[in-house]
């Protein structure tokens, strides 16, 4: 054991490099389990106090419910234990919030949070436009109750009251409490109200209502609504899991190879200790526990720095979130110490599944003084066939297992893993292949060492092929993640170029994330159709229907000639989409909603309508990178009839060939600014820019996930290289006493440090672009359920060859420099 | 007896928050609300009105209180007594009156007490709810007349307006009678004006329906029972508050068999002396009204109830009327009629006993402001 600790001290570099690696697995695990979690908890948290006890809720139409159900279920069914919710989006100095309207007369014994606040004034409450926060929310705007501050709503801006600040278990940030009355007055939602409360107890209670139940309203229980949006960050959430894993994958690396390194410089030492009659599963444990006490320095580092680095994903991750999903706030990074041990757990085991080899290989010790590498170095050669055989099988698996049927992302990740395993164990192959090709082109250009330099790179496989599947595995994942990512940019790109077929767009003011979008005037509607430069308009009015299946997001659209062009259809009923779109009870639905409900076309589809369900026919699936829940969309006519709700949220505008852009705009703008009501005009080309930012911003964690790991792979071959160098030192010692100089000495370095990197660089190339092909076939359609089209770019593979030729330049700096300066005599006398 | 709003306000603004969380809910549904009681912009009564009917009994939204308080024996045809107890509470929370953009938007809050005595039971069950008085949640008018709260209701009968119907029900317990008064609206105080305390303003307008005919069910748990017996309606608005020396109140409203009713209030002062702004109104069998004054009615506790929480009831009285050489004893049916809710008083169903013990009639009291 002291000696482990020596050795390891004596060599603190390395046993720095392993630490650092760890710690870096272990903190990126841990940061995006954190982050995950605290955005999860938040949004329970907000949930909880959102629905409170309620066990059911009763919903309306899209537009939500006349205020009399409430009042007919109050008075004539005497159903007091129901309360009436109105929702939507504010923003108070350019932050969204949630606004929850509720009747604080019904509120008893549905949400606790409420009552907290025994000092509220519940007269300005309900009158004087009163509204309660939570503490940290208060805190962190800066308010004490009596103040007033400035919301916006749609577009407009208003003033409320703080009447009281929600402490304890209401003190969830990002929610604005205020009155049914005040929140339909900011909403400008006449007498309607979003859901009903109920707090059903009893079964009878529950038929009872059901019996009552008015065509148009339906009855759900309170907890689906938050299975539907756990659901929908799931596979976003799954996804960050998987990248950490990668990290914590190559971290393992540098933990194997710090191991192995130990054992290898310690042989004569152990062989000492095997003749003393120590045995082989004694040394085998001591090496084990050497990892193990490596590994928890690492994973305390690691957590330490997973703690601060989860609050930089915490960021990112909540405005994906926002950008994608739904609003949610969360400032603090909460420390489940579940979340924590986790983290332990795995960077524990991935450290002494790194370290077993090592110690087995230790185990394995003659016990004789003077044991050889070279007979570690021919049992390497010897297992070689078998490693690259086992590689290939578990590509070969890897690939059988995308190929089996199933929507699940877990078999998809499986299958990922199982091809980067298989990538390591041949890449030692390969550079054992690339050493004998290498060896009379490296002899030409290197006269003298060249061919010592890749005879000796071969040779030394126990400790290059680590190093090459290290490195391979860390570019590919860059390449692959590289490919991935812009190939989903273009294909957004181009779906974009198509979607948005008008010259501008006038649309409501409304939020990203709100269930319904806003309306603009009738009148203003009327007004843009009569322009005169204007060809033909489209509408759009953005509603959630109630489907068999839950909650989808429905396009009410009129179309104008130039709509249709606007949708890719991937497939289609026969006789085409568009005539049953047109004429018939169709709709056409998003290659998401195709996916994950497992539509196909000429399916049926059903959908709760105000005169109860109704079956609507799918006439095409179009490729739509809008919303992974997917969406469907719908003829304006045939929205009509079955729902009451003629308000339109944007307007598509088409000019007349002659118009100019220009001229028009200003016609438009003077006709907005005619308007009392707001009404906001975007350019297509300025709605482009902004998907595609926001598009950029919703992938900005996956880019830090990313660089993290392109970090550790970078410490990994650093640290691989630096072993294998400061090993052979005495060699380069022997090398230096024959006659050759320090600067041929570092040719030698570098040459075999160019020969693992330019090999790294040949698994990479394969093995990312296959990364990125499984990630977009398999991980992006079971995740999301959409395509991309596979375009990769050569800057990604250019990326990828830097890091593996810079990694392996600098790694040859240093033992150059040691080899220089030590005497070779000094070096000579082995440790 | 304008007491019972200032009952509210007063225990409300004292109570503070209550333990349980439940209870704190209610706490900012009706303590917040009540404490502020700005009376500005608000009618105040000051001196006499005409009273006009059925108009009156339909609401009086210039004052920022008003109640409909009614109370009942009730017997079953085995002799089971029953109490019942319902009453709508409207408090204005501004004088404004202007047209809102939303609907829901509230002038009024309103509160409503439930509570049925079975005395062979031996249970007092009781309920209480809240509403703004917005989009028919809550409400009362005058033609044709009606008051509710949800599904709680009192209002007159669309065919034979004389004729109330009265509707509660709550968990466990409920209650459907049809009500007709005997005899016309006893105008209590000086013609209807009842002073509470010498500052002018500090009055309420007030009158009673002493005797109303109640036939109909009570409904305990699954069990339906059909029962008859005696009602009384007290109907009051104002603007004004309690003095800060009262402390609380004994109210008593008694039906005799002889066809006499009585009512008093004894407005207590914080010394434990009786405020001389007590009044009452004895009713004859041909509905005349004698007004009684402070000094006219004498009451004697005769025992005490103890409520869970330490407050000190007293719920049997002697009460004697020495200028008629009138003495009875007030026994209540059941000791605890704590109306135990948001708001903590004692309200409860008394039988009335002559000098020898002999039953002569039967009533309900209020006791507020202990504890």
């Amino acid at each position: 054991m002291r000696a482990g600790r020596r050795f390891l001290l004596a060599h603190r570099w390395q046993t720095l490099l392993a630490v650092l690696g760890v710690a870096l697995g272990v903190a990126i695990v841990v940061a995006v389990d954190l982050a995950n979690q605290s955005a999860q908890r938040a949004f329970e948290a907000s949930m909880d106090a959102v629905t409170g006890r309620a066990t059911h809720q009763i919903l309306g139409s899209p537009t939500g419910m006349s205020a009399e159900h409430y009042v007919a279920l109050r008075r004539d069914l005497g159903m007091t234990a129901s309360a009436p919710v109105v929702e939507g989006l504010v923003s108070i100095d350019e932050e969204t919030f949630q606004l929850i309207g509720v009747d604080p007369f019904a509120e008893a014994g549905f949400r606790p949070a409420l009552g907290g606040d025994a000092q509220a004034d519940l007269t300005g409450f309900l009158i004087g436009s009163g509204a309660l926060l939570a503490r940290t929310t208060a805190d962190r705007l800066g308010l004490v109750a009596g103040d007033t501050f400035a919301v916006r709503a749609l577009g407009e801006e208003h003033r409320l009251t703080l009447t009281g600040r929600l402490s304890g278990d209401a003190d969830i940030d990002g929610l604005v409490w205020v009155d049914v009355a005040t929140a339909q007055t900011l909403l400008n939602r006449g007498n309607v109200l979003d859901r009903i409360d109920l707090r059903l107890e009893q079964p009878h209670t529950l038929q009872t209502i059901e019996a009552w139940l008015p065509p148009g309203l339906r009855l759900r229980a309170a907890d689906t609504r938050g299975n539907a949006q756990r659901e929908m960050t799931r596979a976003f959430r799954i996804n960050l899991t998987a990248m950490s894993l990668l990290a914590i994958v190559v971290g393992g690396f540098l933990i194997y190879n710090t191991m192995l390194f130990s054992v290898l410089r310690r042989r004569r030492v152990l062989g000492i200790y095997r003749m003393l009659g120590v045995t082989r599963g004694e040394i085998t444990r001591i090496i084990l526990l050497e990892t193990g006490l490596l590994a928890i320095v690492g994973i305390g580092l690691g957590l330490l720095l997973g703690t601060v680095l989860a609050q930089l994903l915490l960021g990112l991750v909540v405005q994906t979130i926002n950008d994608l999903y739904f609003q949610l706030t969360v400032r603090e990074v909460s420390l489940p110490p579940a979340s924590l041990a986790t983290g332990i757990g795995i960077g524990l085991g991935a450290a002494l599944l790194a370290g077993l080899p090592a110690a087995v290989e230790a185990g394995r010790t003659a016990p004789i003084t003077t044991q050889r590498r070279s007979g570690l170095e021919a049992r390497q050669l010897h297992r070689l066939p078998w490693l690259t055989i086992g590689g290939l099988v578990l590509i070969g698996f890897g690939y059988l297992g995308v190929q089996y049927p199933s929507r699940s992302l877990l078999p998809g990740f499986a299958a990922l893993f199982l091809v980067i395993f298989g990538a390591a164990l041949v890449a030692p192959a390969l550079l054992h292949l690339a050493s004998r090709i290498s060896a009379p082109i490296l002899a030409r250009l290197l006269p003298g060492i060249g061919h010592l330099a890749a005879r000796d790179t071969g040779a030394g496989l126990s400790r290059t092929g680590v190093a090459v599947a290290a490195l391979g595995i860390a570019v590919a994942a860059t390449i692959g993640v590289g490919i991935m990512t812009g190939s989903f940019r273009v294909t957004v790109a181009q779906w974009l170029d198509r979607t948005l077929q008008g010259d501008m767009y006038v649309a409501a003011p409304s939020d990203v994330s709100a269930r319904v979008s806003g309306a603009l005037p009738a009148s203003l509607v009327a007004d843009l159709r009569g322009l005169d430069d204007i060809a033909h308009v489209s509408t759009g009015r953005s509603v959630e229907l109630e489907a068999g299946f839950g909650p989808v997001q429905t396009l009410v659209i009129e179309m104008a000639p130039q709509s249709y062009d606007g949708f890719k259809l991937l497939t289609e009923m026969e006789g085409g989409a568009w005539p049953a779109f047109d004429t018939g009870a169709a709709v056409i639905v998003s290659e998401p909603l195709a996916y994950h409900q497992d539509l196909q076309v000429g399916d049926t589809l059903r959908l709760h309508t105000t005169e109860g369900p109704r079956r609507f026919r799918v006439a095409g699936v179009f490729q739509d990178y809008g919303s992974d829940r997917g969406m469907l969309v719908m003829r304006r006519a045939l929205y009509a009839d079955y729902w009451d709700d003629p308000a339109v949220g944007t307007v598509g505008i088409y000019l007349r060939d002659r118009a100019t852009l220009s001229t028009a705009t200003a016609r438009v703008r003077a006709l907005l600014a005619a308007h009392p009501e707001q009404a906001l005009l975007h350019l297509t080309r300025d709605i482009r820019e902004r998907s595609l930012a926001i598009f950029d911003r919703t992938f900005a964690v996956t880019d830090v996930l990313r660089l993290l790991v392109i970090g550790i792979a970078f410490v990994g071959i650093l640290s691989a290289l630096l072993a294998m160098q400061l090993e052979r030192r005495r060699d380069h010692a022997t090398l230096r006493a024959l006659g050759v100089t320090p600067w041929q000495l570092w040719l030698l370095v570098a040459a075999q440090a160019l020969l693992i990197a330019v090999t790294a660089l040949i698994v990479a190339a394969p093995l990312g672009l296959a990364m990125s092909q499984l990630l977009i076939d398999v991980i992006n359609l079971r995740a999301f359920g959409w395509r991309l089209t596979l375009t990769p770019r050569a800057g990604v593979f250019v990326d990828g060859a830097m890091l593996s030729l810079g990694a392996a330049l600098l790694a040859s700096i240093w033992p150059a420099w040691r080899i220089a300066r030590t005497s070779p005599a000094a070096a000579l006398r082995e440790e | 007896m304008r007491c019972r709003a200032l009952l509210l306000v007063l225990v409300l603004l004292l109570q503070g928050c209550t333990p349980d969380r439940e209870g704190a809910t209610n706490e900012m549904t009706a303590g917040g609300l009540m404490g502020e009681s700005a009376a500005a912009g608000f009618a105040r009564a000051t001196e006499p009105r005409r009273f006009a009917f059925p108009t009156d009994h339909g609401p009086h939204p210039d004052y920022q209180t008003e109640w409909w308080y009614l109370t009942g024996n009730l017997e079953d045809d085995q002799g089971a007594r029953f109490g019942f107890q319902v009453t709508f509470f409207r408090f204005a929370l501004t004088p404004d009156n202007s047209e809102a953009a939303s609907p829901w938007r509230t002038r009024d809050a309103w509160m409503a007490h439930f509570a049925i005595t079975d005395a062979e039971g031996g249970i007092h069950h009781k309920a209480e709810r809240f509403s703004r008085g917005a989009v028919g949640l809550a409400g009362a008018r005058a033609k044709p007349f009606a008051v509710w709260l949800d599904d709680w209701r009192l209002a007159a009968d669309p065919d034979s307006p004389d004729t109330w119907h009265l509707e509660a029900q709550a968990e466990g317990f409920g209650l459907r009678l049809a009500l007709s008064s005997g005899k016309p609206p006893v105008l209590q105080g000086d013609a209807g004006l009842s002073r509470k305390s010498a500052e002018p303003g500090n009055a309420s307008y007030y009158y009673s329906l002493t005797r109303l005919a109640a036939a109909g069910e009570v409904r305990l748990g699954q069990r339906h029972v059909a029962a008859e017996g005696s009602a009384w309606m007290d109907r009051e608005w104002s603007t004004s508050a309690l003095s800060r020396e009262q402390a609380g109140w004994d109210w008593f409203a008694l039906q005799l068999q002889d066809g006499h009713e009585l009512m008093f209030y004894r407005l207590r002062l914080r010394d434990g002396e009786t405020d001389p702004h007590s009044a009452g109104t004895l009713v004859g069998p041909d509905a005349t009204v004698i007004r009684l004054d402070a000094d006219d009615v004498e009451l004697t506790p005769l025992s005490y109830w103890s409520a869970p929480d330490g407050r000190r009831y007293p719920v049997e009285w002697r009460m004697r009327l020495p200028a008629r050489e009138l003495s009875w004893q007030i026994r209540p049916v059941l000791d605890d009629q704590e109306m135990a809710l948001s708001v903590r008083y004692w309200e409860g169903a008394v039988d009335v006993l002559g000098e020898n013990g002999t039953p002569i009639g039967v009533g309900y009291i209020e006791l507020a402001g202990y504890d």
